[in-house]
């Protein structure tokens, strides 16, 4: 006689858990997912749940504009689809969301730490105060300066609640940093299956109980995380769309602790998070000042380079970099200008490029800079984070303009002086009339100059 | 159906909406997408057709046939609204076969004519499942009949202007055109979206 019992494929199980998903886009087979069903393995929910008004069951997506009716060919009645998360494959009135309820997944207690840095002092009381916070299940704010060692000092944190069989969350609002995280805490963890996700990524096997993903991932999660971190919890767009603010909370259990971690923390986070749950380190690493921005007037520079001219000032800056094989990076506040001037810059040096959001080699040309083949680079505000090149020297054209806010600038500033061999360098702001937000960048600055070294 | 967008529905930057008088006395539709977006698509060289394809093109049917986002139908309604609103042929949008539609929920050729407000008929079915996508230009070219008649189709002395979305190698519209000419029909004519 045959066997016509059915065993559950541990695969499934440990893709499926923790996950919301298409039923019929789940990588295995239909008739698994039926199986998995009648044993009341998931859970089942629309796809838009209709009171007391329309809502995403997956993306929890409630802003009327995004929804759409339609006759449904599928359904034979009129039927509303979310357009919010559309990317991800579509969710409508008439399919089917999953969520495992069945047996969990085994989790590891045997992580490895291999990770032979030191601490600074400050690192050291950050670590150890955002770690009795997360066993407490207290939510934890680490506001540090940038190149204060910030993915570091998580890992004592990690380790313990992988240990724990806990399953942990790092997320964050930019692509670049997932792919810059991911194969640092591989070396780190060389025992624990992490999974990277973000769009685009390859599939990936296993359970992992290490997940970095994009904020824009975690739309796909539900209740999954014990803990949950958020780094780089000021960068666009999460600050902006408050969908991701609410996919980090639905992706983690209700009772998870959140730790944030930004250099940059808004009025909110800081007012949200008192005393204990709250760490500061105002000095980087290296245990050198953070170098103040500078500024230079650089009028009607839009007009000089639409005559083809590159301001003289800029001009200077630019060859003396080059005369002391001094890499540089060039911020422009619009995709058009810095067009308009990379023709111009490579009249100076033919090898300078130029870098934005949706340029296919954003990745080749930033290793470029960083292997010395080209003098510089110019950029929009797409790198103002998670990139770090040796003895950077850093210009900001413009820097009175809207798009260069507080943040945007201090994170700018930060790019310069992360080596220790390099602890200084120059960032200087080109301007058209100084505003707030430039004072503001180079108060905090030196704020924080004066709080690291006034202790 | 007819609202008005405020956000442009393909990189959702807010648009401006003004409202002019004569988009208002002539009836105008309101722009779905903005001026940005709109930049990008690249009208077509032949009369047969709206736009050449391109990668933002690709971007668009991608998003529209394989994400199944019917909302972006809308995006060409005023244009594909002036080329027909004077036709005096019969409209006919190339049909799906019914199992297509129903996986992709819809009929996208149908939904573009509808957004638009344009009145159409079906004549005609679809025989095969297999996609034109699939095939190479060989295979494309020597295709058995991709269409027949619907049952009590009365097809003879009229004009038919039919309707697709993209011409590439133009078999598609070659066995249509066939199949009506056949019919007894008096001219057939196509018009596409895009010029492949």
């Amino acid at each position: 006689m045959k066997y016509t019992g059915w065993i559950l494929p541990p695969a499934l199980r440990d893709f499926h858990e923790g996950r919301i998903w298409l039923k019929n886009h789940s990588p295995f087979l239909p008739i698994d997912i039926d199986k998995a069903i009648t044993h009341q393995y998931f859970h089942i929910l629309e796809g838009i749940q209709k009171n007391p008004f329309n809502k995403c069951n997956r993306c929890h997506n409630i802003d009327p504009e995004l929804f759409t009716i339609f006759e449904c060919a599928s359904c034979q009645q009129p039927c509303i689809y979310c357009r919010h998360c559309i990317q991800m494959g579509r969710v409508s009135s008439c399919t089917q969301l999953i969520l495992w309820t069945g047996p969990t997944a085994i989790k590891k207690r045997k992580h490895v730490l291999k990770w032979t840095g030191q601490f600074t002092e400050l690192q050291q009381q950050a670590a150890d105060e955002t770690l009795a916070s997360v066993k407490a299940k207290r939510s934890h704010l680490i506001s540090a300066v940038c190149g204060a060692g910030k993915t570091e000092l998580l890992f004592p944190t990690v380790h313990d609640a992988l240990k724990r069989a806990l399953r942990v969350c790092i997320a964050t609002p930019r692509t670049d940093v997932v792919l810059e995280l991911y194969p640092r805490f591989q070396q780190v963890f060389p025992k624990t299956v992490i999974h990277a996700l973000y769009g685009g990524a390859p599939k990936q096997d296993g359970y992992a109980q290490l997940v970095l993903a994009t904020t824009h991932q975690l739309y796909r999660f539900d209740q999954a995380f014990d803990v949950m971190i958020v780094d780089e919890a000021d960068a666009f767009p999460y600050t902006f769309d408050e969908t991701l603010q609410k996919a980090v909370e639905k992706a983690k259990k209700a009772d998870a602790p959140i730790v944030f971690v930004t250099a940059t923390p808004s009025l909110k986070l800081q007012q949200a998070f008192q005393h204990e749950s709250t760490s500061f380190i105002p000095k980087r690493y290296h245990n050198h000042p953070l170098p103040v921005p500078q500024f230079d007037a650089l009028w009607n520079y839009e007009k000089s380079f639409f005559r083809g001219k590159i301001p003289k000032k800029l001009k200077h800056w630019t060859e003396q970099r080059i005369v002391q094989k001094e890499p540089f990076l060039i911020f422009f506040p619009t995709v058009a200008l810095m067009e308009k001037a990379a023709l111009l810059f490579q009249s100076i040096n033919k090898q300078i490029l130029a870098v934005h959001a949706e340029d296919p080699e954003r990745k080749e040309k930033v290793l470029k800079l960083r292997n010395k083949e080209i003098p510089g680079l110019l950029t929009t505000t797409i790198l103002e984070r998670g990139i770090t090149i040796r003895n950077v020297q850093v210009a900001v054209v413009g820097a009175e303009s809207p798009i260069f806010t507080a943040n945007a600038l201090i994170q700018i500033a930060g790019r310069v002086g992360r080596n220790k061999d390099f602890p200084d360098g120059d960032i200087r702001f080109f301007h058209h009339g100084i505003t707030t937000k430039m004072d503001e960048a180079r108060a905090k600055i030196i704020f924080y100059n004066k709080e690291g070294f006034s202790l | 159906m007819n609202k008005i967008e405020s956000r442009c529905l393909l990189c959702s930057q807010p648009l401006k909406t003004t409202i002019s008088w004569k988009a208002f006395l002539t009836k105008q539709f309101s722009p779905t997408i903005c001026e940005k977006c709109s930049a990008r698509f690249v009208p077509a060289q032949s009369t047969t057709a709206l736009y050449q394809y391109n990668e933002t093109m690709r971007e668009y049917l991608h998003q529209l046939k394989f994400l199944q986002d019917v909302a972006l139908a809308k995006v060409f309604r005023q244009e594909l609204y002036t080329r027909f609103k004077k036709e005096k042929a019969i409209i006919l949008p190339i049909p799906m076969h019914p199992i297509k539609q129903q996986e992709r929920t819809f009929s996208h050729t149908e939904e573009l004519l509808k957004a638009a407000y344009i009145p159409y008929i079906q004549l005609l079915e679809k025989t095969t499942t297999e996609t034109q996508s699939s095939k190479n230009r060989d295979q494309r070219i020597h295709a058995s009949p991709l269409f027949r008649l619907k049952a009590g189709a009365q097809v003879e002395y009229k004009d038919y202007l039919l309707f697709d979305d993209i011409k590439t190698t133009g078999t598609t519209l070659k066995h249509a055109i066939e199949v009506l000419m056949t019919a007894g029909a008096k001219n057939v004519q196509y018009f596409t979206l895009i010029d492949g």
